[in-house]
């Protein structure tokens, strides 16, 4: 396991040096990225204004459920910044650089890109907790470790939808849109869907688990409900390393030459 | 070895009106066929704008029913379903301009393109129209689709669809030169991917997407709507779902001069980024 973390951070190490390269494009898009993120912040403060409570959520619940969302999706693909890339990789044969790689494949895959962006959710998401939550060190701790999870659950969740390449040749598109469908859904108060919907964000689009589960552990902490939540995400995550290398099984080598610089 | 020619301003478009009109179509039926061809990937994106309906379906079915009563300015609830259909097929049918103008520049392929018989600015519009005039189509109907089985038909009026494609057509003009802009500042700025997404933001929130502008705090609400971004979506979409002479033809003066203004913004950027372009060759 420490052997694994030292991997994931001398990657990461790396993968920032190479971002630093383009100092100003990093931070750059850092900031926009927390500039976007406050500008959805500041829709649903208007929209608080004028509804004041929505099927029992306020809006602090919702501040809560962005910082947890946006920390969650910065951690997935800050270090893990090629999962959204999968699919391509998958398609152009990219992966037979990682195949003859010590480590184990997907670990070394998702690891090998940060994207900068993600930075800026990362940022966000642990200011507007610190600073409009002003939580106690309890809740803070638990901030800390449902980030940690709502990543995995994020990360796991990518890994399956550009699995699908193995399957279905190029996806790329359809992954990515179904990701944001993901990212659309977890950003919204749960109580606020109904019917089928609802069904469908607790199973296909897991996006139930990023947004009602965090958001009621920090209002009223409960262990089953700590306790379905790691559940699933380890669940999720099982079955995208299972779905991953079954699907490794079809991949074609792309016959390409490449060098994993780290 | 190589020689050095400094570009000092661009191809100019043919004499011939007619005649330049015709390069100009031609390249926009061009951009329509290629952007038929990869028909898969914009109905991937129609998959996003159903989830988004749904999101916003849902999240103003709930809204209305959780407070009885309530009313969003003049907006039913079939209003608004349908002015978000609109704004939605608007916002989800920008393709990435910028991105290709920032490639362009990056690469030097805009040099080759300065040299060709045509403008380049009119060459990348007849371009982007053909791009988004397929997209719009698709997310119309898949909007509309979505409307009609939410909350039965639109509530629009003969002079709402009348107005529609003109302010539409406006709307998406400006688009254009915001985007061109944000592709020419790759002559300066290491990436312009972050000013896109600024300003693609400021459009949603701004241009009433995710909350149309009647809900906005005063005096909030009036200076969102005297901004430009109003022009871009918040504009149209009332227009067509609740048309008003009054408001249309202050809208089509805000159009007017949004367009003028930045029209001359980017063409003064594009003469200086211009004299930037060497061309080496040998």
């Amino acid at each position: 396991m420490v052997r694994y973390l030292r991997f994931i951070g001398g990657y990461l190490s790396a993968n920032m040096q190479a971002a630093m390269e383009y100092r100003a494009g990093f931070w750059s898009q850092v900031v926009s990225m927390m500039l976007n993120d406050g500008l959805w912040l500041t829709f649903w403060f208007f929209y608080f204004n004028h509804y004041r409570v929505i099927r029992g959520w306020v809006v602090t619940d919702v501040i809560v459920l962005w910082a947890v969302a946006t920390c969650g999706f910065g951690i997935a693909t800050g270090v893990f910044g090629r999962a959204p890339r999968l699919a391509a990789l998958i398609t152009s044969g990219g992966l037979d650089s990682y195949l003859t790689l010590p480590k184990n494949v997907l670990l070394h895959v998702l690891v090998s890109a940060t994207i900068a962006s993600a930075w800026g959710d990362m940022l966000f998401g642990l200011l507007a907790f610190l600073v409009l939550i002003r939580p106690s060190p309890e809740h803070a701790l638990l901030f800390l470790l449902l980030v940690l999870l709502i990543a995995v659950i994020f990360t796991a969740f990518l890994v399956l939808l550009g699995s699908l390449a193995f399957w279905l040749g190029n996806s790329e598109g359809l992954a990515q849109q179904l990701m944001g469908a993901l990212i659309s859904f977890s950003t919204y108060p749960t109580p606020v869907f109904h019917g089928a919907v609802k069904l469908l964000l607790f199973t296909v689009i897991p996006a139930g688990f990023i947004s009602y589960f965090p958001v009621e552990l920090l209002r009223e902490f409960r262990w089953p409900l700590l306790a379905g939540l790691l559940a699933f995400t380890l669940g999720i995550a099982s079955l995208a390393w299972l779905v991953f290398y079954r699907g490794l099984r079809r991949y074609e080598s792309g016959n390409r030459l490449g060098g994993q610089m780290a | 070895m190589t020689s050095q020619l400094s570009v000092a301003r661009p191809a100019r478009a043919g004499r011939g009106g007619l005649r330049a009109f015709g390069k100009y179509w031609a390249i926009f039926r061009m951009s329509v066929a290629s952007s038929l061809a990869y028909i898969t990937e914009i109905v991937f994106r129609a998959l996003l704008l159903v989830a988004l309906m749904v999101i916003f379906v849902q999240l103003w079915e709930t809204t209305y029913s959780a407070q009885p009563g309530t009313r969003l300015g003049d907006f039913t609830l079939r209003d608004i379903i349908w002015y978000l259909a609109i704004v939605e097929m608007l916002a989800t049918s920008v393709p990435a301009l910028n991105r290709r103008i920032d490639g362009e520049v990056r690469s030097g392929d805009l040099a080759y393109l300065l040299g060709r018989p045509c403008s380049y600015v009119f060459y990348q519009y007849a371009h982007y129209l053909g791009e988004r005039v397929v997209r719009l189509a698709m997310a119309g109907l898949v909007a509309a689709l979505l409307a009609l089985v939410f909350v039965g038909p639109p509530p629009f009026s003969l002079w709402g669809l009348l107005a529609g494609p003109l302010v539409v057509f406006l709307s998406i003009s400006i688009d254009f030169v915001a985007l061109f802009a944000i592709g020419l500042l790759a002559f300066w700025t290491e990436e312009t991917e972050s000013f896109a997404l600024i300003y693609s933001r400021l459009v949603l929130v701004l241009g009433g997407v995710l909350l149309p502008l009647e809900l906005f705090p005063e005096p909030l609400g009036t200076i969102a709507r005297a901004l430009p971004f109003a022009a871009l979506l918040y504009g149209p979409a009332r227009t067509i779902v609740k048309f008003d002479l009054g408001h249309f033809g202050a809208l089509l003066a805000q159009q007017g001069l949004t367009l003028l203004v930045l029209s001359l913004v980017v063409a003064g950027v594009y003469r200086l980024a211009v004299r930037r372009v060497n061309i080496n060759g040998g």
